[in-house]
C-alpha cells in the first residue's frame, strides 16, 4: 500500500481508530476521548458514536451489510459457584417476602450488590463482526492489522480445518481451527528489513544511528571540556576500534578455510561425516573468496557470519560423535583411579571443562538454528517483534492459539459476563450504548 | 504525532521484558506507573511460592513489579476489556500429555485446572499438529512464540497448586430468560431453581443442569449429605456408567432409525443416498426453508449481480 493512503487510513486531523498497530493508530489511541454529549443532540450523539465505532470495526463492510447481521440480542453468561449451587435450591430467594424475612435479606441483597459487577451488554454490540475469519486472524495475533488478515486469506495462505478458504468474510463455527502460514505470520508481526538485500531490520538500524548520535554528542561536549583528555581517550578509541576495522574479507575468510583445515589435520578421531562436512566447508570458503569481488560488503559480512556459524555447527557436532570412545575411556581411567596422577586429574578437568564448552555452543547454536540469519527472508532476520507490537498485543478468551505453529481454534462465540466484555473495543461503554442505539430499527 | 512517538510513545516501540506493555500502564508522561508501586503487594500475590521463585520471577521482568489489574487494560477508555492471561506452553504440554498420554478425560482435567473443556480440547488438538510439524521435520515459530508469550499474561503450571484459569461453569443468558414474569404463588410454598425455569418455559432446564460441569454440583451434594470418599467414588462411577449407557442407547437408536429411513446405494465412484421426505414442509406459500428440492415460482439467485456464496462450515 503506497505511503499517502496509509496516512489517510490512520487520519490525524479527524482521528479514527482502526484495528491494526500501526504507530499513527496508538498515537491516535492515545488521545482518544468520549465525545463531549452536552452541546449535541440525542440524534447527533449517536451519529457521532457510530461513525467513530463503525471506523474501528470492519468499515469495509457495507452498511447496508452490517445492519443485516446486527442482532439486538447480545449474547451473556453467568458464571455459577458449584458449591452454591449444592449448599441451597434457589428457594433462599423467594423467602419470606412479608413474613419479616425480607429485610434481612434485602440487606444481604444489596451489600451482594455492590460487589456485583454489571454486565456490560452494550460492548457486545458488534460481536457477529468478531466471527469473521480475518478478524479471528488478527485477534490471535497472526496479522499486524485485518486488512493484512484479509489479504493473507484472499492470497491462499489460510487454512479452515486444513482446507484452504479464500473467503475472508467467512464466519468461523465453535471448533474451528485456522492456520496462517508461519512465514507470513512471521512477516506480519516481524521487524521491518532495511534493504532487500540485507537481513537487518530497520528498527535496529535506527537504534544504531540513535547510538551512534549520541556517542558523538558525548564526544562533542568532552571536546568542549577539555582538549586534554579527548587526545587520549580518541587513542584509546582507535586502539579498540582498529582492529574490527582492519579485518577486511579478504582475510577472515582466509582465517576460516585454515581453520577447517587445521581441524582436518589435527584431530584423527573424526567421523567420515565430519571430515566430509569440512572439506565441504573449505571448498565453499574457497569459492566465496573467488566470488569476493562482486558482492557488495554488507553482503559480504553477512556470508561470512554464516560461513562462521557454520563452522561452528560442524565443531559442535565433533564432542558428540566422539562421547561414546571418552566415556568408556574415562570409565577406564576410573578404574586405574589409584595410579592416576595429578597430571592425568588435571587433563579430566580440562576435558570435562571443553565438553561443557561445547554444550553450552550447541545450546547456542540451536537457538540461532531456530532463529537463524537468512537474508532470502521477507522479514529481518534473526526475527524480532516489529515496534509497537506489544501496546496491542492480547488475546481474547475465545480463542486458543498455538504460536508455534501459527494455528488457533475459534473456541465459542464471545460473550460478556458481569465486568468484562469478550468483544475488544477501544470506546467507552457510553458510546456503544450510543451506537447500540443507532443500530435499533427505531431511532 | 512524532513528538508524542519520540516523548510519552517511546515505551511501546519495544516490549517490557517478561511483561506485557498497555497504553493504561503508563501515564501522559510516559512514566510506567506501577514503577512506584511497593513491591509489597506482590509479596502477597506470591505467597504460595518459594523464595526463590519469586526471585526468578522479579528478576525475569528487570525487577519491575508484576502488572496488576489496571496495567492490563489495552484500551484507557474501556474498562470493560481487559487482557486476560493465556495459557503458559509449560502448562499445555501438561495438559497434553495428561489426557494423550495418561488417558486422563477432558472434563476432569477441566475441573482440575480451572479451564474450559473446549479449550483444553483444543490445546490437544493443536498440540498433536505440532508434534506432526515435528515429525515432519516442518519449522516451528518458535522466536515468534517466545516473544507473543512473553508480552502477555500467562497462567503458570504449578502441578501442586493450580490456578484457576477461567470460570468453567459459565451460565448462558438463555433468551427465554430474559423477560420478566409476574408469577403469583402461595407464601408458603417452596419455590425453587427448577421450578424457575419451568416458569420461564416448560421445557428450560435449571441452573444446575445446565452448566459445563453439573458432576461437580452433585459431587459437592454427597459431600454436604455427609457421604464419605469412598462412597462418593462409587457414586460417581455409577452415574458415569449410567450416562455411558445413555449415551449408547441413544446411539444405537440413532442408527436404527438411520437404517429405517436411509438407503444407500454405492455406485462406481459415488454412493448415492435416499431419505424420506415430507412435501408438507414447503407450507402453504411453497416457500418454506426446509423443504427440499427445485420449487417453482422460486428462482435460485446466485447469478445475480451481488450474491455470492460463502461457505457457512468446513468439514
Amino acid at each position: 500500500m503506497p505511503r499517502k493512503s496509509l496516512l489517510k487510513f490512520h487520519t490525524l486531523k479527524k482521528p479514527k481508530i482502526r484495528q491494526s498497530w500501526s504507530k499513527i493508530n496508538l498515537y491516535n489511541l492515545s488521545r482518544l476521548s468520549t465525545p463531549a454529549a452536552a452541546t449535541k443532540t440525542f440524534f447527533q450523539q449517536k451519529w457521532l458514536a457510530k461513525s467513530m465505532t463503525r471506523g474501528y470495526h470492519h468499515p469495509q463492510i457495507k452498511e447496508k451489510h452490517w445492519t443485516r447481521m446486527f442482532d439486538r440480542r447480545l449474547p451473556a453468561v453467568v458464571p455459577m459457584d458449584y458449591q452454591y449451587l449444592a449448599q441451597t435450591d434457589g428457594s433462599e430467594m423467594a423467602l419470606g417476602r412479608g413474613g419479616g424475612l425480607d429485610k434481612e435479606a434485602d440487606q444481604v441483597h444489596a451489600r451482594d450488590s455492590r460487589r456485583r459487577l454489571k454486565t456490560p451488554y452494550m460492548h457486545m454490540t458488534f460481536h457477529p463482526l468478531e466471527r469473521r475469519l480475518d478478524t479471528a486472524i488478527w485477534r490471535a495475533l497472526f496479522a499486524s492489522s485485518t486488512r493484512q488478515a484479509r489479504q493473507f486469506v484472499v492470497h491462499g495462505g489460510v487454512k479452515v480445518n486444513g482446507k484452504r478458504m479464500l473467503h475472508p468474510g467467512y464466519r468461523l463455527n465453535p471448533g474451528d481451527m485456522f492456520q496462517v502460514d508461519p512465514d507470513k505470520v512471521m512477516y506480519a508481526t516481524g521487524a521491518r528489513k532495511a534493504k532487500k538485500t540485507g537481513a537487518m531490520s530497520t528498527q535496529d538500524l535506527a537504534d544504531l544511528k540513535e547510538q551512534r548520535r549520541r556517542e558523538e554528542a558525548a564526544k562533542a561536549q568532552e571536546t568542549e571540556a577539555g582538549a586534554d583528555t579527548a587526545e587520549l581517550d580518541e587513542d584509546l578509541e582507535a586502539m579498540a576500534a582498529k582492529p574490527e576495522e582492519q579485518e577486511d574479507p579478504k582475510a577472515a575468510l582466509k582465517l576460516l578455510s585454515m581453520r577447517a583445515s587445521r581441524i582436518l589435520d589435527s584431530k584423527r578421531d573424526l567421523s567420515g561425516k565430519r571430515r566430509q562436512e569440512l572439506r565441504e566447508f573449505s571448498r565453499t570458503v574457497r569459492k566465496t573468496l573467488s566470488k569476493l569481488r562482486g558482492i557488495e560488503e554488507e553482503q559480504v559480512e553477512e556470508t561470512i557470519d554464516g560461513l562462521e556459524l557454520g563452522l561452528a555447527e560442524i565443531l559442535s557436532k565433533v564432542p558428540q560423535d566422539s562421547l561414546p570412545k571418552d566415556e568408556a575411556a574415562a570409565l577406564d581411567s576410573a578404574r586405574a583411579a589409584a595410579e592416576q596422577d595429578q597430571a592425568t586429574e588435571e587433563q579430566a578437568v580440562d576435558d570435562t571443562r571443553t565438553r561443557r564448552d561445547a554444550e553450552l555452543l550447541h545450546a547456542a547454536l540451536e537457538r540461532a538454528r531456530e532463529n537463524p540469519i537468512d537474508a532470502s527472508k521477507p522479514y529481518a532476520t534473526p526475527w524480532k517483534p516489529r515496534e509497537f507490537m506489544s501496546a496491542f498485543a492480547f488475546i481474547p478468551r475465545y480463542l486458543e492459539v498455538n504460536q508455534n505453529i501459527c494455528s488457533a481454534v475459534y473456541l465459542r462465540h464471545p460473550v460478556a459476563r458481569p465486568g468484562l466484555a469478550e468483544v475488544p473495543t477501544p470506546f467507552h461503554g457510553e458510546t456503544m450504548g450510543l451506537t447500540f442505539n443507532w443500530y435499533l430499527k427505531r431511532r | 504525532m512524532f513528538a508524542w512517538l519520540k516523548g510519552p510513545g517511546k515505551a511501546f516501540r519495544k516490549p517490557l521484558p517478561g511483561s506485557s506493555n498497555y497504553l493504561s500502564a503508563y501515564d501522559r508522561q510516559g512514566n510506567l506507573i506501577r514503577k512506584g508501586r511497593e513491591e509489597r503487594d506482590d509479596r502477597g500475590r506470591f505467597a504460595d511460592l518459594g523464595e526463590d521463585e519469586v526471585l526468578k520471577e522479579t528478576e525475569d521482568r528487570d525487577g519491575l513489579p508484576k502488572e496488576g489489574a489496571r496495567d492490563l487494560k489495552p484500551y484507557p477508555l474501556n474498562a470493560q476489556f481487559k487482557s486476560q492471561p493465556v495459557l503458559s506452553e509449560d502448562l499445555r504440554r501438561a495438559i497434553n500429555e495428561l489426557v494423550t498420554e495418561n488417558g486422563i478425560d477432558l472434563k476432569a482435567v477441566s475441573a482440575a485446572f480451572g479451564i474450559d473443556v473446549r479449550r483444553v480440547a483444543a490445546v490437544v488438538r493443536l498440540m498433536e499438529v505440532e508434534k506432526a510439524w515435528e515429525q515432519e521435520g516442518k519449522p516451528l515459530a518458535k522466536a515468534y512464540n517466545d516473544a507473543v508469550l512473553a508480552m502477555l499474561p500467562t497462567t503458570p503450571y504449578r502441578p501442586s497448586n493450580p490456578p484457576a484459569h477461567e470460570p468453567i461453569n459459565d451460565l448462558p443468558v438463555h433468551p427465554w430468560t430474559r423477560q420478566q414474569i409476574f408469577l403469583p404463588t402461595s407464601e408458603s410454598r417452596v419455590f425453587t431453581r427448577a421450578d424457575a425455569a419451568k416458569t420461564f418455559h416448560p421445557s428450560l432446564l435449571p441452573a444446575d443442569e445446565r452448566i459445563a460441569h453439573p458432576e461437580l454440583v452433585q459431587i459437592a451434594k454427597w459431600e454436604h449429605e455427609g457421604f464419605d470418599r469412598e462412597t462418593r467414588q462409587r457414586l460417581m462411577r455409577e452415574k458415569d456408567s449410567e450416562s455411558v449407557a445413555r449415551k449408547e442407547m441413544k446411539e444405537y437408536k440413532r442408527k436404527q432409525w438411520e437404517r429405517r429411513t436411509q438407503v444407500t446405494v454405492p455406485g462406481r465412484r459415488w454412493d448415492f443416498k435416499f431419505q424420506d421426505i415430507s412435501a408438507e414442509k414447503v407450507n402453504k406459500d411453497g416457500r418454506g426453508h426446509e423443504a427440499v428440492g427445485i420449487r417453482y415460482g422460486m428462482p435460485h439467485e446466485d447469478r445475480k449481480k451481488g450474491q455470492f456464496k460463502i461457505p457457512t462450515k468446513v468439514e
